[in-house]
């Protein structure tokens, strides 16, 4: 861990500018803050407010530079900084329900907004109108879209829904995309490449492994889910573990991945030689707490005995629960990696969640679990 | 008795805790609505099997969980009609101060005394822990708070019937 930032009362999501020294988070409600770093201080210098509702992603673009936005009122926006202004342009996403999660593709020449209309919008960029236009994956979802991931070579597109289903698109656009790439070449717009129907529960924290060869998702019941040769047959893991349920993950590696989620604390998971996934430890070991072990089941015995024939009947007949001792107390939400444009990525990652917090990671201070 | 208490109270700690990992979601049936799901009841793939948790016959729990929402309905203890009408006058007195306690519902679910309903909303303004801390109190106190009640009616009939008696000796 190298920072803990208390930004608000509980944030949605957030986001990192290209350059590191900007973080873009909602903090539960309409707007979005844009906080920058100044002599170690966190300075607020933007308030984007457009959306009535509240806003449920953001993604800031690392090559162009600009930040996009989807909110339950059922929009999305395209921020571009302009004289230091940070200037929306409406997207046309044809939707009627709320939209719940977008991403920036690698290229940045589209982006694909996930929505409560059981729909996928894959949204683009045209010229002569000066608006993002956006192609619907319609019919395909039999419920919610809760989180996307774009293949790293820009054309699959694997989204998650509260169906218990991952499934992964071609979002081939003619005039924006070449058939150049190994994946999803010579597919057709919308097509369905795969659909996995491992969970009973809604999922959601879909992501691609670095080269894009594993897909890792998440559902409700405590259950991660690993899926290799994507394609026409993949072959799939499903890991359980005994922590609470996952709500977004991230690949350290090809072997290794982090999980975040109602437990409050990152999980990490590894795959050993044959590629076989499994659940290593939390990141942070939770230290004991204070006060002795030493002779404290006599004590708490004798305690017990005590004040039951002293007053009759106990009055601590179920203990209070005890507050967590990591570095978030409530849920966390989001993970994202810290990387600059260009470099290769160091190991630093950030995560929110429903206690406002925003927490920097550095992958580096915690060798002894990653062995 | 103490004992069993004990393992009723902290098997349904121990449900209420996997169970309370809610999440904002917007109803995906009525445009820019945003209301709990096991109220609903919209789209049954939101929805969790219910955990029916029975200390016996006349004590029990219901937890029903959705994506966004957790419903906790409670059966308290009744053993004779006396309890019976006490735990009815007691419990819809605090349902009808509903607001004052924010996790309480108004109405009970049929077939139960109390319900609590928690959202996402209550999750991320209060800490978890003490959400379900309260429930647990609530459940303690309730005992408590009504064969107390049961006492003091007990004690007053009693010396009601003593005063009225005497005339006649």
């Amino acid at each position: 861990m190298v920072s803990i930032q208390q930004f608000s009362e509980c944030i949605t999501c957030h986001a990192w500018s290209p350059d590191q020294t900007m973080v873009a988070f909602c903090p539960n409600n309409t707007e979005v803050h844009i906080y920058k770093t100044v002599a170690e201080k966190w300075e607020k210098v933007h308030i984007l407010q457009k959306h009535d509702q509240i806003i449920s992603s953001i993604d800031w673009s690392i090559k162009t530079n600009r930040i996009v936005t989807a909110s339950h009122d059922r929009n999305s926006y395209v921020w571009n900084l302009k004289m230091s202004e940070w200037v929306p342009s409406l997207v046309i996403l044809r939707l009627n329900r709320a939209a719940l999660c977008v991403k920036w593709s690698p290229e940045e020449n589209k982006f694909a907004v996930g929505s409560g209309a059981k729909t996928v919008c894959v949204c683009y960029y045209e010229q002569e109108n000066d608006w993002w236009i956006s192609k619907l994956i319609r019919k395909k979802h039999n419920s919610s879209v809760t989180s996307i991931a774009w293949h790293p070579e820009n054309i699959l597109l694997a989204t998650t829904s509260t169906d218990g289903k991952c499934r992964v698109f071609s979002t081939f656009i003619k005039g924006v995309d070449t058939r150049d790439s190994r994946t999803g070449a010579g597919s057709r717009f919308g097509e369905q490449i795969m659909q996995l129907d491992l969970s009973h529960t809604w999922t959601f924290g879909v992501k691609w492994s670095p080269c894009g060869d594993t897909l890792a998702y998440t559902g409700q019941d405590s259950m991660i889910y690993f899926v290799g040769d994507i394609g026409v047959s993949p072959t799939a893991q499903s890991l359980a573990f005994r922590h609470l349920p996952l709500r977004d993950v991230l690949f350290v590696s090809e072997k290794m991945l982090i999980g975040v989620g109602f437990d409050c604390e990152p999980m990490v998971f590894a795959a050993d030689g044959s590629g076989t996934w499994s659940f290593i430890s939390l990141l942070e070991k939770k230290t004991a707490p204070s006060g002795s072990k030493y002779g404290s089941q006599f004590t708490g015995a004798f305690g017990k005995f005590y004040g039951q024939s002293k007053h009759g009947s106990s009055n601590d007949l179920i203990e209070p629960a005890k507050p967590r001792g990591g570095a978030h107390e409530n849920c966390i939400t989001c993970i994202i990696p810290i990387k600059k444009e260009g470099e290769t990525w160091t190991g630093r990652f950030s995560t929110s969640g429903l206690d406002g917090k925003i927490v920097t990671w550095e992958l580096e201070n915690y060798i002894d679990i990653l062995r | 008795m103490a004992n069993t208490l004990r393992l009723y109270l902290t098997c349904i700690r121990n449900t209420m805790e996997a169970a309370m990992c809610l999440q904002n979601f917007p109803c995906q049936e009525v445009e820019r609505h945003n209301k709990p799901e096991v109220e609903l009841k919209t789209s049954p793939e939101l929805l969790m099997n219910p955990v029916l948790i029975c200390r016996n016959e006349a004590e029990k729990c219901l937890v029903e969980t959705s994506i966004n929402s957790l419903r906790v309905s409670i059966k308290v203890k009744q053993s004779d009609e006396l309890e019976n009408i006490l735990t009815k006058k007691f419990l819809r007195f605090l349902s009808m101060r509903a607001e004052a306690f924010q996790v309480l519902r108004r109405k009970p679910v049929q077939g139960y005394d109390i319900s609590f309903l928690f959202t996402n909303y209550h999750c991320e303004d209060m800490h978890k822990h003490k959400l379900i801390d309260f429930v647990m109190q609530f459940m303690e106190d309730i005992d408590k708070e009504i064969s107390e009640l049961k006492l003091s009616v007990n004690t007053r009939g009693h010396l009601v019937a003593t005063e009225f008696l005497k005339q006649f000796i």
